[in-house]
């Protein structure tokens, strides 16, 4: 009995994502384990983070599309309080207001946008599925435009353009007409100064950086030029796991969360990088594959807002850690240090091989 | 819209969607190609600079002996409260701090200010200096409370006989940045990565090179905090030679305390091998007070005594020789067949010119009588040697002299001797403008005049009298082994025996009885000597009456001489400025060297 219907929760997971998925996995457990050197225990802690976020995803998998859809609202709206009462009473590190501190674990609320984002835009466009107009594109960008305004204000540039991105997609792809898309363009390229001016101070020299980060190499590029350092030292073999002297002697910042991807390309050189990629680029296409097989609304865009946000994460990571974007904070999905974020990424695919094995909401 | 047709957007705009993330993959990926594999070289080598470090280990400075291995300059091991000057520091806060620990002084903060804005440092630079041991012990059990002060244990110059041997020794001082700017022109900059000081006068910067060594390296691994993490390798330092000096120190302090405070020199040499046994420059100073940077008010003193106590008179003190001029004048004459005895003179106390223009006065009012050329060198004969210059003239003269190393440095081993000066028609046009007078001839054989010389000329001079064709340059630097000839710079024109025996019998006259300094004679050894005295106060047709004068316009008394007679064992010069006349104050510090040195030595 017990045996059989294991066999039935497993049928729910998509083998190739699963296999992805490990890989992914377990090579940020292994550059995780160099990259904590300081024995802080991130990497028993990350491995907990991987149970739970791998039980989400085998729940979630198994949970009806029908009853996701209808927990919808409440997980927006249980995001946005938390998100609300982080700006109230959230734990400051580093000059930003992200953490909800819940007895034994902390907890950051925009990483849970994530993923409530692409449910509560494709919920909207589900039950508007009949009659979508510039009407409802209006309504979904305020849905976007609240949380994004409370993640870009705690402050988090990196959460709040994630979220925007896989908003747009979904907008996008829900049926936008060609006029409506370039109108929006020009009235985005007009407002880009007045965005500028939005942004606050660091944010600002940090995309100035970007530029020449070796004209403030103490100040704002440190960041950036020790991880390019790290990468280019790394060469085309890698100098070998544990090896990274860049990681090893503290030159390269946030070496577990955020900068973890050029421990791993220090340690295992463009060879590394290049097989490491190519698994998440099968993990890309697999995605959009499923995606593109779902019947109705619901299914598709959020798969769709997931895949965004997953990789927009990916993008802005690997640019951030390679000196193409500014330092704005972004983890690598699957890969770096942190609990939320894990946690969310892997229910979220969880969510996705329901949305795909079940077929159609309305079916079941 | 339909459904179908909802669909059929969603799966174009999800081509887009992923075509646009692939691009966007395939964009980071060129760039880590990029990063990794082109530019792998520049970035290994701004890995590698990150985190390895190259410390410098300051070799040992050499130590510099005696000719009897006493030291003259070791080092101390010190212990230093340092500051590294590249941060900021609140200085009222730390002196407050150590107050009851080490106390600071408002002049140690200016002095680590004046080493940071003028000298070169390789690493920290001491706030307080030489630390007692209370004062360590106590600094250590509160050190967690001060972290940015170190304790530093440092090797530290020390000079333990003091003044004694300021000039000849030297001293060593931090680097500034003139020293800086010349080792870089020498190409010698790297030698001095990790030290901070060096020889600045005397042995200490003559023979720096030797002295010096050459620095190890510590190759470490640091992290992003600079901490170490491994010992990569090591290269020993090359340690500085030791110094052996031909000086005897004991020789050297009875010299010095001979002056009993007067100023003058005093050069004491082996005649038979030119080793430098006693050096002295009077007044001297504490070589000690320049090892860490000397502070503003020693510096002011030093400086602006008018009794110059920086100033090597040795090698750099010119003074006219006076009457100690007259033995090389008068083998001048012998050597141009004038004046070779039995020949004598009549002096009836002046000279007058042949065509009656002007007269010359002899010392002694009523004059020497018969007078041949020994008894002119003992009893020192003005109008003797007033007439023998007007025949021999002014070139004659020098060439001699100049065989005798006047007029040229003597090449002993010290850097920025000064010549002296050999005047005649030429250099009076070239630097007077003017003509030369046949008077200016006859004073000059009296060695006064323009006629310049140093101590260590008189000296080396003497030396060449005592031990005539066997004769070595002085030098500073004890080698046994080096030949005779090696130190011989100087082309010796062959001096016929014959004719300085003359020479040498005058020089011993001036020590019997009637000769100028008779109280030098004793029962243990003759001294041949001359005395003379040198005009500083132009005596415009008025009364030269000593006790008159004050000190400053005294005329300078020197002495040379060599003794014993028969089998030289020492040459001496000695100035003695505002002396009187020569044999009264120069003879008894000639005494006591000689007394010392030759009664030790049998």
């Amino acid at each position: 009995m017990i045996i059989n219907n294991l066999k039935n929760l497993g049928s729910r997971i998509d083998q190739t994502i699963f296999a992805c998925l490990m890989v992914i996995l377990v090579v940020g457990l292994v550059t995780l384990y160099s990259a904590d050197h300081s024995q802080t225990n991130e990497f028993i802690s990350q491995v907990a983070n991987i149970t739970l976020g791998l039980i989400g995803l085998f729940v979630m998998s198994n949970t009806k599309p029908k009853i996701i859809f209808s927990y919808t609202p409440f997980i927006f709206i249980a995001g946005l309080i938390l998100l609300i009462w982080v700006k109230f009473f959230g734990l400051e590190s580093n000059g930003a207001q992200r953490w909800i501190d819940i007895g034994i674990l902390k907890f950051q609320p925009s990483e849970l946008m994530k993923l409530a984002i692409p449910l509560t835009l494709a919920w909207f466009y589900q039950n508007n599925e009949s009659n979508i107009t510039v009407q409802s594109h209006v309504i979904a960008s305020i849905i976007l435009g609240i949380p994004f305004y409370l993640i870009l204000t705690q402050p988090d540039l990196g959460t709040a353009l994630m979220i925007s991105f896989s908003a747009f997609a979904i907008i996008f792809s829900a049926g936008l007409t060609r006029k409506f898309i370039i109108s929006s363009s020009l009235l985005l390229l007009i407002s880009s100064p007045f965005l500028w001016h939005s942004l606050e101070k660091y944010q600002q020299s940090r995309i100035l950086n970007l530029l020449d980060p070796f004209q403030d190499a103490l100040g704002a590029g440190y960041q950036t030029i020790q991880s390019l350092i790290a990468l280019g030292s790394g060469g085309l073999i890698g100098k070998g796991w544990m090896n990274s002297t860049q990681t090893q002697l503290n030159f390269l910042p946030e070496a577990t969360t955020d900068f973890i991807f050029a421990v791993y390309s220090e340690e295992f050189g463009f060879i590394g990088v290049l097989a490491i990629l190519s698994v998440y680029i099968i993990f890309l296409l697999r995605l959009s594959f499923m995606a593109s097989r779902m019947q109705d609304t619901f299914s598709r865009l959020t798969t769709l807002g997931i895949i965004v946000s997953i990789f927009s994460g990916v993008l802005v990571n690997l640019g951030m850690i390679s000196g193409l974007l500014p330092i704005v904070g972004a983890p690598l999905p699957f890969f770096s240090y942190g609990g939320t974020s894990m946690v969310v990424s892997l229910v979220s695919i969880g969510i996705i091989m329901s949305l795909y094995s079940h077929k159609s909401l309305i079916a079941n | 819209m339909q459904r179908n047709q909802l669909r059929f957007v969603f799966t174009k705009r999800l081509g887009i969607i992923v075509g646009i993330l692939l691009i966007l993959l395939t964009i980071v990926i060129l760039k880590f190609f990029f990063l990794q594999v082109i530019k792998h070289n520049y970035f290994q080598q701004k890995a590698t600079n990150n985190s390895i470090k190259l410390i410098p280990i300051a070799p040992a400075r050499g130590l510099i002996l005696d000719r009897h291995n006493k030291v003259l300059a070791e080092n101390k091991l010190v212990y230093n409260l340092e500051l590294d000057p590249t941060i900021k520091h609140d200085f009222e806060g730390i002196q407050k701090h150590l107050k009851s620990i080490a106390p600071i002084e408002d002049a140690d903060v200016a002095q680590f200010h004046k080493i940071t804005k003028e000298n070169y440092y390789s690493s920290t630079v001491p706030i307080k200096s030489n630390l007692s041991q209370r004062e360590v012990a106590s600094f250590l059990a509160r050190q967690y409370l001060m972290e940015n002060i170190s304790l530093v244990g440092r090797l530290e110059r020390f000079y333990p006989f003091n003044e004694y041997g300021s000039h000849v020794v030297g001293y060593i001082n931090r680097i500034n940045k003139e020293d800086i700017k010349q080792l870089q022109r020498k190409k010698k900059f790297s030698l001095y990565k990790g030290t901070d000081h060096i020889g600045k006068t005397g042995v200490e910067q003559m023979f720096q090179d030797s002295i010096h060594g050459a620095p190890g390296f510590k190759k470490i691994e640091v992290d992003a905090k600079g901490r170490v993490i491994r010992t990569i390798e090591v290269q020993d330092p090359k340690h500085g030679d030791n110094l052996q000096l031909t000086i005897d120190i004991d020789l050297q302090k009875i010299a010095v305390e001979a002056f009993q405070g007067e100023k003058g020199a005093l050069i004491a040499m082996d005649p038979n091998n030119g080793e430098i046994l006693a050096y002295v420059s009077q007044p001297d100073f504490n070589p000690n007070l320049f090892v860490n940077g000397i502070d503003h008010k020693n510096w002011g003193r030093l400086n602006n005594d008018k009794s110059k106590p920086m100033l090597d008179r040795v090698i750099r003190g010119i003074y006219p020789p006076g009457s100690t001029l007259k033995p090389f004048i008068a083998l001048a004459a012998l050597e141009n067949n004038l004046r070779k005895p039995p020949y004598t003179i009549f002096d009836p106390g002046y000279f007058t010119m042949p065509n009656g223009s002007k007269t010359f006065r002899d010392w002694k009012r009523e004059g020497h009588g018969e007078v041949d050329l020994i008894k002119a060198i003992a009893v020192s004969c003005d109008t003797f040697f007033y007439g023998l210059g007007l025949e021999l003239g002014i070139v004659k003269m020098n060439n001699t002299l100049r065989a005798f190393g006047f007029g040229e440095q003597t090449g002993v081993d010290m850097l920025n001797e000064k010549k002296g000066l050999l005047a005649d028609e030429e250099w009076k046009k070239n630097n007077r403008g003017k003509r030369w007078f046949a008077g200016e001839t006859v004073i000059t054989a009296i060695g006064q005049g323009y006629t310049q010389v140093t101590p260590i000329q008189l000296a080396h001079a003497t030396a060449k009298i005592a031990v005539a064709n066997k004769y070595k340059t002085p030098h500073l630097r004890l080698d046994k082994s080096s030949p005779l000839q090696e130190y011989d710079v100087m082309s010796v024109m062959p001096r016929h025996d014959d004719l300085m025996q003359f020479i040498k019998k005058g020089m011993e006259d001036v020590t019997a009885p009637g000769g100028t300094a008779a109280f030098l004679a004793n029962n243990h050894y003759k001294i041949a000597a001359k005395t003379g005295t040198a005009q500083v106060f132009g005596l415009k047709g008025g009364e030269y009456i000593e006790e008159d004068l004050p000190d400053h316009l005294k005329d300078h008394a020197l002495l040379i001489a060599y003794a014993p007679a028969n089998k030289p064992q020492l040459a001496i010069a000695i100035v003695v400025e505002h002396g009187g006349s020569g044999g009264s104050t120069a003879g008894p510090i000639a005494k006591k060297v000689f007394d010392y040195y030759l009664q030790k030595s049998q």
